[in-house]
């Protein structure tokens, strides 16, 4: 009962601070509703027992990227006047919302015909971090090497790009 | 009594973070002043009783809880301004939560745990809460809408983030040396003899220690790295336009942080709660001469004390004879403690469990409190490094160190474990 009343809490605040998100007009607030929903999904990961995604998503997330896209937002000094006109923004949404309303059934049939059970019990080790290092690097060793190398290449270009010098 | 041992982490995580605010700032004004060569706070007084100047700090926060709560007129966001004091102050306190306090202790066929949180993943909940508490200074700067506010709080940022880095790999090696991430397993780890020296963590480690502790002391926005507030260039940084009890918050974050980076460095590289040589099992076998030893240092100490006070506390001020009061309490409770341990160690009540656990608590809090004492120390000794300097050690010395530390590492833990 506490699990489900705490469960409702959290997903209330997940939704309405990733629609706040979308739907906020200063950049600023997005990302900070943004870091509260990330927030609530780690919250969401602790009760279901998985401590190392919670801490993960906190210290990767909430900690690092959204930290960064605050810096640069602050770095930015958007002013009111910089910011686009968005007069028609409901009717905008309301449009997009409309047409993926039928993924969404899709989605949530598919959730419901699948086999996940609410209260079934987890193994021991569920979500610890032995487990989840042993089964990245022995079962899905070779596509963990290959997003590396791939963020690798990221980073370099990002430099490459940014050290460019003018002629 | 079961209540009371699930409850006394959480009791310990408030009186170690918040209670001992009072006692830093105390310690710091004194220690700076000892640097300095002055007295430093010890007029303020409560009816003759000055408890060597602890009183000007309790005065201090009173100033602070008391004056006028007020918002600057060109503040906008004024919801962000007011709640990013409190988000610092939050996750320092919280970065406390996983520091074990002593062994846990079981009575009665129930473990209880001496961590406010009893989880495994005692540092990466630290990082992660070190890693927050960037916001708070990033809101407060930005909504502060001052130039000098928002160049306090870029500063402070990009330092954080910079040395989170370091920060993190020089943890990584020392995982690999204890092999866990559990920071009470940690110290267990500890109490193992390497070639007849404690295996802490600052001797089989010694770089990444000293890597570790030089980043704690980044992320903590402390002197000698505190050109996030640098008042001979931008005012007071980023908590220029806040007041009151609003910069209260911040101030008193500074110090839990300051805290609980201290807590983190004594667990994981100076052994924790634990003394030299002896593990929890070994001292409560012993636990009588343990007994015996402490009643003699306490009778030698308060002889000591009250020496020392008699010959030094010259100063004359109206109401309670400070001397003769200090005299007596020390008497009182050094007969008190003497006859409770001596009970204890004629052998007629069975407490060994509770008599080790406090023991570790009081040896917690000293390594704390020396490793306090070292925090004010570099502050007070060490130049302010400016701010180009700062990012230039941590990402061109501290980055490329700390990398090279995790090689060395790896090669000697894989070598030492390769026959087995």
């Amino acid at each position: 009962m506490q699990n489900e009343i705490i469960f409702i809490l959290l997903a209330i605040i997940t939704i309405v601070s990733s629609s706040v998100m979308i739907y906020a007009h200063r950049p600023i607030d997005s990302a900070l509703s943004f870091m509260v929903s990330l927030v609530s999904i780690a919250a969401l990961f602790a009760l279901l027992n998985a401590s190392f995604l919670f801490i993960v998503q906190i210290i990767i997330y909430a900690g690092a990227i959204l930290s960064l896209i605050i810096f640069i937002i602050m770095f930015l000094n958007i002013k009111d006047e910089n910011l686009p006109d968005e007069t028609h923004k409901n009717k905008w949404l309301m449009f997009t919302s409309i047409i993926i309303l039928p993924f969404t059934y899709i989605l949530i049939d598919l959730i419901l015909r699948s086999d996940i059970q609410t209260n079934s019990k987890l193994p021991e080790n569920f979500g610890s971090i032995k487990d989840v290092g042993l089964t990245l690097f022995s079962k899905w060793v070779l596509p963990f090497e290959l997003v590396s190398i791939l963020l690798l290449v990221a980073l370099i270009g990002s430099v490459s790009l940014a050290k460019r010098e003018e002629k | 009594m079961n209540t009371f041992l699930i409850l006394l982490p959480l009791i310990l995580t408030i009186l170690f973070s918040l209670i001992t605010v009072p006692v830093l700032v105390w310690m710091e004004r004194r220690v700076a002043a000892l640097i300095q060569d002055r007295l430093g706070p010890n007029r303020c007084n409560i009816k003759g009783i000055r408890l060597g100047g602890l009183v000007q700090s309790v005065a201090d926060m009173m100033k602070l809880v008391q004056k006028e709560e007020f918002l600057p007129s060109h503040i906008k966001n004024k919801f962000y301004h007011i709640i990013a004091p409190s988000i610092a102050f939050m996750s320092a306190f919280l970065t406390f939560m996983v520091i074990p306090y002593a062994d846990n202790i079981k009575i009665e066929s129930t473990t209880y745990y001496m961590q406010a949180l009893p989880i495994d993943l005692g540092v990466l909940w630290f990082l992660a809460f070190a890693g927050l508490g960037v916001y708070g200074i990033i809101l407060g700067g930005w909504a502060s809408h001052s130039k000098y506010s928002l160049i306090g709080s870029i500063r402070a940022a990009a330092q954080v983030i910079g040395y989170e880095v370091a920060m993190g790999l020089s943890l990584v090696s020392i995982l690999i040396t204890y092999g866990t991430i559990s920071l009470n397993e940690m110290v267990i780890y500890q109490t193992q003899n390497f070639f007849y020296i404690p295996a802490w963590g600052i001797f089989i480690q010694p770089l990444a220690s000293l890597i570790f502790v030089v980043t704690a002391f980044a992320e903590t926005n402390r002197a000698p790295f505190d050109a996030a507030e640098g008042e001979s260039e931008i005012v007071a940084g980023y908590h220029t336009e806040y007041g009151a009890m609003k910069f209260g918050l911040y101030f008193v974050a500074e110090y839990i942080a300051m805290a609980a980076s201290g807590a983190l460095i004594v667990t994981m590289l100076l052994g924790g709660y634990q003394l030299p040589y002896l593990n929890t099992q070994d001292l409560i076998n012993n636990f009588d001469l343990i007994l015996w030893i402490l009643i003699i240092l306490t009778i030698v100490m308060s002889f000591l004390f009250i020496g020392w006070i008699r010959s030094h506390n010259i100063l004359v001020l109206n109401g309670l004879n400070e001397t003769k009061l200090y005299t007596s309490f020390i008497l009182i409770f050094s007969t008190f403690f003497v006859i409770l341990m001596s009970y204890y160690s004629f052998g007629y009540g069975g407490a060994n469990d509770i008599g080790v656990m406090i023991l570790q608590f009081v040896i917690f809090t000293l390594k704390l409190f020396v490793l306090h004492f070292v925090f004010i120390w570099v502050r007070w000794t060490l130049p302010r490094f400016r701010y180009d300097q700062t990012q230039k050690l941590g990402w061109n010395i501290l980055l490329p160190l700390s990398l090279f530390n995790i090689f060395i590492t790896a090669i000697v833990v894989v070598g030492v474990n390769y026959g087995s």
